[in-house]
This record gives structure tokens, sequence and C-alpha cells, in this order.
């Protein structure tokens, strides 16, 4: 921000005016989205037939939409898809909380921090699904080990994120928090966590993804307790691979309306963020 | 020409030594700092980068605490900051998730008060640096001057009795600033309280202060004090005057002395 520029009109929490999709169609920007889906589908609807790759294994658009609806019409996949929301639901939570509260602990204490780095370090290297097998002997093939393995999967980045945010405000801000003598909670409340809740929120939405990764793999090696995981697996043994890709978009519908709701949300709370003002413009 | 009532002064800095770090990498900021600072004046720590002025005023404010010597302030020994005195620094230091208000109420809250009891005070402090109208507008939709203004009101909301102020403009262009210091003076007359300044701009420290404080480089010492004897409120036609290019030219020559 310049310092001679002009005072600049109070802006009464505007909120973000993208252009419209009739814009879009009107500018030309809608256009090159348009045509490089068609070229998608179509290559897709006519490649599978001309010989080239099976056809078992590669169904065409057209098959891929017919499977699509009969998925959709048989209904006993709603069951496993409420066991893979409410599992990732439940990951998501418990993974945010503890990766905050460690994230808290960590980022406001220095004997912590020293503490608990080399672990951090080596939970950080480690691929975290090959604990799966680890996690399914401890707590059976039930919901337990599913939500274990997203939990771990998961709270990685809010606490890593929680703890560089709380690091985040620069020595003047400390300094005059110092000066007006505030305490620790206060300095932590009104400076600390505002100035980490960008991070935070990214770091949530990252776990977001990660949950649904860590439950979708446990399903797939663990079947018995059903889920989207799982029906993949099964049709997939089928060879049945309409309704395998039917399931992944549904997967893929489900993860980007959670990340839209996630940006909405996040738009809302940190709109004052280098981030959100950017997006803004 | 201010007169000065013969009272005990506000700020009294004996022997004040600050050293940073231990060992080989010892650094000497300050040495042997005396100064006293008068209930009422306006001072300046005048002096080039490194010379510790920043930190004499962090130890003012209890920010810091003196290696050796002693600061006392209203008759008592300094040790941690007070709420009589406030702080501004380079950078304005406005949250942005707070509006303009909020910010200007950040003591308030910490202070555990009633937000409400203070809200006409900062309203009528926001009028006078005229920025009332951006209450409710956050930080990043102001200008640095702007920005500095509420900085200003925020610390002016308690009507401390000391006034530290390290070089709070330095991050301004030239017109911004120049009226940032006359806006300063107005409420420091205003606020009738005892300021500070911290800065290594010659003309600004003689046009501000009722006497500067000349300091040398690291490590930081007092050279000597410069009376300004000229009347207020001071126009900024008196920078153009001999007798106060007379002064700026002393000023320098100290600083070259050295």
């Amino acid at each position: 921000m310049t310092t001679t520029a002009p005072p600049p009109a109070p802006v009464r929490s505007a909120p973000a005016l993208r252009p419209s999709w009739w814009e879009r169609f009107r500018n030309g920007s809608a256009w090159i989205v348009i045509a490089t889906v068609a070229l998608f589908i179509a290559i897709w609807e006519f490649f599978p037939q001309t010989g080239l790759v099976n056809r078992v294994l590669f169904p065409t658009f057209s098959e891929t939409v017919a499977a699509f609806f009969q998925l959709l019409g048989g209904g006993y996949w709603w069951e496993d898809l409420a066991k893979t929301m409410s599992a990732v639901a439940i990951a998501w939570v418990i993974g945010c909380a503890f990766g905050f509260v460690m994230g808290v602990v960590l980022g406001t204490s220095p004997f912590m921090r020293q503490a608990i780095t080399p672990y951090a370090i080596a939970v950080q290297a480690l691929p975290k699904v090959v604990l799966a097998p680890l996690l399914i002997g401890w707590l059976g093939f039930g919901a337990e080990s599913k939500i274990a393995l997203a939990v771990i999967i998961c709270f990685f980045p809010v606490w890593i994120d929680t703890m560089v945010g709380l690091a985040l405000p620069s020595a003047n801000e400390f300094k005059l928090m110092k000066s007006l003598r505030a305490n620790r909670w206060q300095v932590f409340t009104k400076l600390q966590l505002p100035s980490a809740l960008p991070m935070i929120m990214v770091g949530v939405k990252h776990a977001l993804l990660l949950a649904f990764t860590g439950v979708i793999v446990a399903e797939i090696l663990s079947a018995s307790d059903g889920g989207l995981g799982k029906l993949t697996k099964e049709f997939a043994s089928q060879l049945n691979m309409g309704l395998v890709y039917s399931v992944v978009t549904i997967v893929v519908i489900l993860s980007i309306t959670l990340v839209s709701i996630a940006d909405v949300i996040e738009r809302r709370v940190v709109f004052w963020s280098e981030e959100s003002r950017s997006r803004k413009k | 020409m201010t007169t000065m009532t013969q009272t005990a002064p506000l700020v009294r800095v004996e022997g004040v030594t600050k050293r940073f770090g231990s060992g080989d990498k010892e650094m000497v900021a300050l040495s042997g700092l005396n100064l006293e600072v008068r209930e009422g004046e306006f001072l300046s720590l005048l002096g080039p980068s490194g010379c510790g002025k920043s930190t004499a005023l962090n130890i003012m404010g209890g920010l810091l605490t003196a290696s050796e010597g002693t600061v006392t302030f209203s008759g008592e020994p300094l040790t941690e900051p007070s709420r009589n005195i406030g702080m501004m620094f380079q950078q304005a230091v406005m949250f942005p998730w707070r509006t303009t208000l909020e910010n200007v109420l950040l003591p308030v809250e910490i202070f555990g008060e009633k937000k409400k009891d203070f809200i006409p005070k900062a309203e009528e402090l926001l009028e006078m640096v005229g920025i009332r109208d951006f209450r409710d507008s956050y930080p990043w939709q102001l200008s640095g001057g702007m920005q500095q203004r509420a900085a200003l009101c925020r610390v002016l909301l308690h009507d401390p009795k000391l006034l530290l102020l390290d070089e709070p403009f330095g991050a301004l262009d030239e017109f911004t600033r120049e009226s940032m210091n006359q806006e300063l003076l107005r409420l420091q007359d205003y606020a009738t309280s005892t300021a500070v300044l911290v800065t290594h701009n010659i003309t600004e420290a003689v046009f501000m202060s009722d006497r500067v404080a000349v300091m040398s480089a690291r490590p930081g010492r007092l050279v000597d004090i410069i009376e300004v004897p000229f009347d207020r409120p001071r126009r900024p036609e008196l920078q153009t005057s001999t007798e106060f290019i007379k002064l700026v030219a002393k000023a320098r020559q100290m600083l070259e002395l050295q």
C-alpha cells in the first residue's frame, strides 16, 4: 500500500464479486472450459471403440453415464456413502482438534518444540498408509481403524500450520502487546491466534482431503465395514468398470463440494488475510 | 519560549549501559547514558543509525532492562511497561482483522476495561486526526499515513503521561511525514503529555523539540543537548528562518564531530 494514495473509500464488507457465468459466456472465457470438457468426453467416448484398449476395462463415456444412473437408481450404496462420510467427518474433526492442540502446545512452548521436533520430522517423513495394517490389527476391521488411519494422515498439516502461524506476528506486534502489559493469554488470543487463522484454515482444508483419502484407503484395505472404497474394490473385482468410474465420479463431486464449502467458509472467516483480499480482486 | 517550572524530571536516566550478547559477541549498544526528560517537554533523541537511541527508548518504556544504571519514571524505578507510558513504533502495527475503531480500542480490552466507556473518546480522537469516517474500515483499506493516525489515537486513548515515539513516521513519504509531525505536535499539546521522539532526521528533531539530545554512534553516548527556543505552535515556515538553520547546522556539526 502506497502512502501517497488518496484515501480509499471505506469498504463495508464487500462480498467477493466474481464474474457470473453469464458474463463469462459473453467475454468468451467460459467457452475454453466448455471446449476442453467436450473434447475430453469425445476422446473418452470414441477411443475405447477403436479397439486399441480393452472395452471391458475402459468403458466409454455413455456406458459410464448409464452405469452412473444404474448406481444412483440402485440405492444400495447410500449406506456406503453414509459410512464413508461419517468416518471422514469424525476423522476430520478429531484430526483438526488434535493437530490444533499439538500446534498450540509446540507453538507456544519452546521446550515442547525442542522435545517433539525429532518425532515430528519422523512422522512427516513416514508414508502414513504403511500404518494401516497395524491399525487394522489393533482396532479391527470396523470404523475405528478407518478413522484412526484418517486421523493420522490428516492431523499433520493442521499441526504444522498452527505452529507456524502462531509465530507469524512481527516483532513490532509483540512489542505493542508487551508495551500494553498484555499477559500471555491475551497475546495468544488477541494477536497470535488471529494471525495464525489464515494458515490454520489452509491446514484444515488440506486435512479434509487427507481425511477423505485416509478413509477410502482404509476401506479398500479392510472392506468388511463397507464404504465407497469398498464399493470400488468390489466393482473392480467384478470387472464392472463403469460402476467403478461412477463411484470415482461421486468421490470427485463430493470432494469438490467439500472444498468449495470450505473455501467459502475460509473467505468469510479470514476475509482480512492477504490471500482472501487478493482473491477478491 | 517554553517556560519550564523547576520540578523533578518525569524521567531520569542515570548511567544506563546496555549490552547485548556475551563473550566475543558482546555488543555495547548504550554506554553510560544520563538523561532527564522534563514534564511537558518534547525531547528528541537524535543520532546516526546504530547509536542506541531506539534501545534507550525501549529502556525508558520498560520493554528492555538496562545492564547497568537506573531509570525512574515519576520518581519510581521503572522495571516494566506502564500504562502511563504510550509507545509508537516505526510501523503503525494495526491488526488487519480489527476495524480502525477496534484497533484504537485494543488497549481498553487488554486493560480489562469496558469498551463502551471509551468509544466516545476514541471517536473524538479519530475526529481530531480526520479519520472518523474510517472507523469501521479495516487497516488495509487505509493509507500508511492514515494507519499511523489511528495508531496515534490508540496511544493517546489513555492519556499517557509520556509518549515514546520510535521514528513513528519514518516509513512514510516526506509530505505525509510533515503533516503527521504537525498532527503529533497538536495532539501532544491537546493531551498535555511529555514526548520523546527518536529520529535520525536533524531538521525534524529541531522542528519538533524543546530540546534535542544528540547521540554518538556505537557505543551510544550522549554528546550534548541543544535547547530549541522557538515559540509554539510552530509553523512550517520556521524551517526557513536563519535561527532555525543555525540550530540545524549546530546539530549537524555535533553529529560530525564525534
